[in-house]
């Protein structure tokens, strides 16, 4: 079993163009093991995706408070290479375009990576795994010698973020809208493929603004997220409750003072 | 200097049995060059560059052993199909071509066999109507000194199905040994075929390489044409590679720059007649201290003439790289297309590269387009390839074969573009 905490985060960003330093994430915690399927929701520009692309170790957020534990050990000095490798995966809200290089041979150098090298993946059972996978998220046979991304349609990015989750097999995915526009069909494409991986060696955090992606993955444990903080924390009913009263709702429940962009 | 050397070219040049008027070209160029001026490269400066470093013609022969761990790598498949010529230094240590190509009238062979044996299809092209001889000091050396050479010659009509492979291996085992070689490529009308040179270095001796290539391509034949450039760290590069395009006729350029050492060169498609087409595609790496400026040029001459420039470069270390994308436009080329992309990637502070267009256009109604840039790597691609496990140097390797890859897939030969892979992966992996 794995465990990844995070504890008091707090994460700095400096904006790109006025130089301002602000503070995105107040203090944020949350613990979970491999078994375990968590679902954090949120409105726009809470803080979820420096939550994720932070624990991921995306150089662009500055950890001024707190820590980020992998099986106990302080992950914070690691380079984001060094992280992967140790078992964690982001699929990313919007995944880089490398053209030139096929998504074959970044697969098969992202699984070598995390072997020894005198014992790199064969290509039978490369191909053989990619198959199977290609075929229970129904993407089509010609994706492999594709450039990476390249020109890829939003779903078919998405598609192919869970490919290679498929094919990596990390201990802990961090799944950043994956279900953002995706129609009902991909989108259970999307899911049936991250409830294959479901296991005791493998654990999910799946970020989400709508509840509707978790009809079709089942959490565990649902976070809410405003204003850079987690401020519930529940079973799968609370996802149904937000979706019924919007997060507006529950911020004046709780009596938060957070601005909400859109308000739903 | 012409007065003193020029019996000894023409002492030296009888002994090597060449025909009369090769003679007259040899001693017409040398006697010319005092008035002429050096090449230019805009933007690049190499006048402390040795370029002419003799001007007394040594005829040496090389061991074909030499080109032993050169052929290995690249021609392991070898078939009874294989069209292949191979030359270390001055000697030509192999020629294949199949016999039905032979019979056909199919040429492949040294350059100094072909003026004595078929004079009357070498003496119209050599030096005359693509590359002239009085163009510029270096050109009127090239023919002076001419000490190496390859002639391909595709009769009316022939289509040639393998491509022709040359392998050129300077020889630097011996010292004051420059390479002047000549590839010429004569393509007759309708005529297609693709030739593949590949340029090595043998020893460790420092000596220039002087390196012509022109293809006279008549109307309607198609060319492609590749080159793998590989000379050592010694080797100090001179390059001309010109065509001529008659009506509708078509030459590709596919060029992998990967010399260790210093070079200079010229690329120039002359589009003479109408229809005529170039797609020139250039991937040059530079590394080390080494120096590289390069000119990639299109010249639309003929109506509804089109011409493509695509070029990347990646320059490592302390290492210098030019691009010049020159398009020439001439007067009455009406309905002519020209477009260039000149595109940089700089892995290192300490490098400096330049990607200049030069557009000279003296017509009215013409298509002409040109990109140029010179960047870093792209963060973002980086954090994403590391972010699945890859470590920063493969992924900056990876990223910078996504750079390549527009130009890489472009190049039609297969061979071509995986050791020009393998050539780049060893370049990144040396620097690391
Ligand atoms: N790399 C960045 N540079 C500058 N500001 C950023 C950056 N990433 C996020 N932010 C800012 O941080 C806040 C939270 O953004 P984000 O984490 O993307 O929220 P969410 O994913 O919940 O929509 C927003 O105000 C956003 O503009
Ligand atoms: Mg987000």
């Amino acid at each position: 079993m794995s465990t990844l905490e995070v504890k008091d985060l707090h994460v700095e960003v400096q904006d790109g163009e006025s130089g301002a330093v602000k503070e995105i994430l107040k203090g944020v915690n949350l613990s979970m093991s491999t078994g375990e399927i968590h679902a954090i929701m949120g409105p726009n520009g809470t803080g979820k995706s420096t939550l994720s692309e932070t624990i991921m170790g995306q150089s662009a957020y500055h950890v001024t408070q707190g820590d980020i534990l992998l099986d106990g050990n302080s992950i914070l000095d690691m380079p984001v290479d060094e992280r992967a490798r140790r078992g964690l995966f982001l699929a990313m809200q919007y995944p880089a375009e490398i053209p030139g290089v096929t998504n074959a041979e970044f697969l098969r150098a992202a699984i070598n990576a995390r072997r020894p090298k005198d014992d790199q993946i064969s290509v039978m059972s490369f191909l053989k795994e990619l198959d199977k996978n290609l075929d229970l998220l129904d993407m089509n046979e010609a994706m492999p010698e594709r450039y990476l991304n390249e020109g890829f349609s939003g779903g078919e990015k998405k598609r192919n973020e869970i490919l290679q989750l498929l094919m990596i097999k990390p201990a802990f995915a961090l799944l950043d809208e994956i279900d953002s526009g995706l129609d009902i069909d991909a989108l259970q494409v999307v899911a049936k493929g991250v409830n294959s991986m479901r296991g005791d060696n493998f654990g999910a955090l799946i970020i989400t603004h709508y509840q509707r992606l978790l009809n079709y993955i089942k959490p565990d444990v649902v976070h809410v997220m405003m204003g850079g903080r987690i401020v519930k924390t529940g079973g799968a009913d609370l996802a149904l409750k937000l979706e019924d009263e919007g997060y507006a709702g529950l911020r004046d429940e709780f009596g938060l003072d957070v601005d909400l962009v859109d308000e739903n | 200097m012409s007065q003193e050397t020029m019996p000894l070219v023409a002492d030296t040049v009888t002994k090597h049995d060449e025909p009369a008027w090769m003679i007259d070209k040899r001693r017409a160029a040398m006697d010319q060059m005092p008035t002429l001026k050096m090449p230019r490269v805009q933007r690049f400066d190499y006048r402390y560059w040795q370029m002419m470093p003799s001007t007394e013609i040594h005829w040496q022969s090389s061991s074909a052993s030499l080109a032993q761990s050169d052929l290995d790598t690249t021609t392991a498949k070898a078939d009874d199909q294989q069209i292949s010529i191979v030359q270390v230094g001055q000697t030509t240590t192999q020629v294949k071509l199949p016999a039905e190509l032979g019979q056909q009238g199919v040429l492949v062979m040294d350059l100094f066999d072909a003026m004595r044996e078929y004079p009357e299809l070498v003496k119209p092209h050599l030096m005359t109507n693509v590359i002239k001889t009085n163009e510029t000091k270096l050109t009127s050396y090239h023919m002076a000194m001419l000490t190496s050479g390859i002639f391909v010659y595709v009769p009316r009509g022939v289509a040639v199905n393998q491509p022709i492979e040359a392998h050129i291996i300077q020889d630097s085992t011996k010292t004051d040994h420059p390479l002047i070689s000549h590839v010429l490529i004569v393509a007759e009308a309708g005529s297609e075929f693709a030739f593949t040179q590949h340029l090595s270095t043998v020893g460790e001796a420092a000596n220039i390489a002087n390196c012509f290539v022109e293809i006279d391509a008549a109307e309607d034949s198609r060319v492609r044409f590749s080159s793998l450039d590989a000379f050592g760290p010694k080797t100090v590069t001179y390059f001309e590679r010109r065509g001529l395009a008659a009506n509708h006729a078509n030459i590709d350029w596919a060029v992998g720059l990967l010399n260790d050492g210093n070079t200079i060169g010229n690329i120039d498609t002359n589009l003479l007649g109408e229809g005529a087409e170039t797609d020139s595609k250039m991937i040059a790496i530079t590394d080390g201290t080494a120096r590289m400026g390069i000119n990639n040029g299109v010249t639309n001459r003929g109506k509804h003439s089109v011409g493509n420039i695509l070029q990347r470069g990646v320059l490592l270390g302390r290492s210098q790289l030019v691009f010049n994308g020159i398009g020439d436009i001439i007067h009455g080329a009406s309905g002519a297309k020209a477009e260039q992309e000149n595109r940089l990637l700089m892995m290192s502070n300490e490098a400096r590269g330049n990607a200049n267009p030069i557009l000279l256009i003296d017509e009215n109604d013409v298509l002409a387009g040109h990109a140029a840039s010179v960047g870093q790597v792209d963060q973002q691609q980086l954090y994403y390839l590391m972010s699945r496990g890859i470590d920063r140097q493969q992924a900056q390797r990876l990223v910078i074969r996504g750079f390549l890859g527009v130009v890489l897939s472009a190049i039609p030969a297969k061979t071509v573009r995986q050791e020009l892979i393998t050539t780049i992966e060893r370049k990144l992996t040396d620097e690391n």
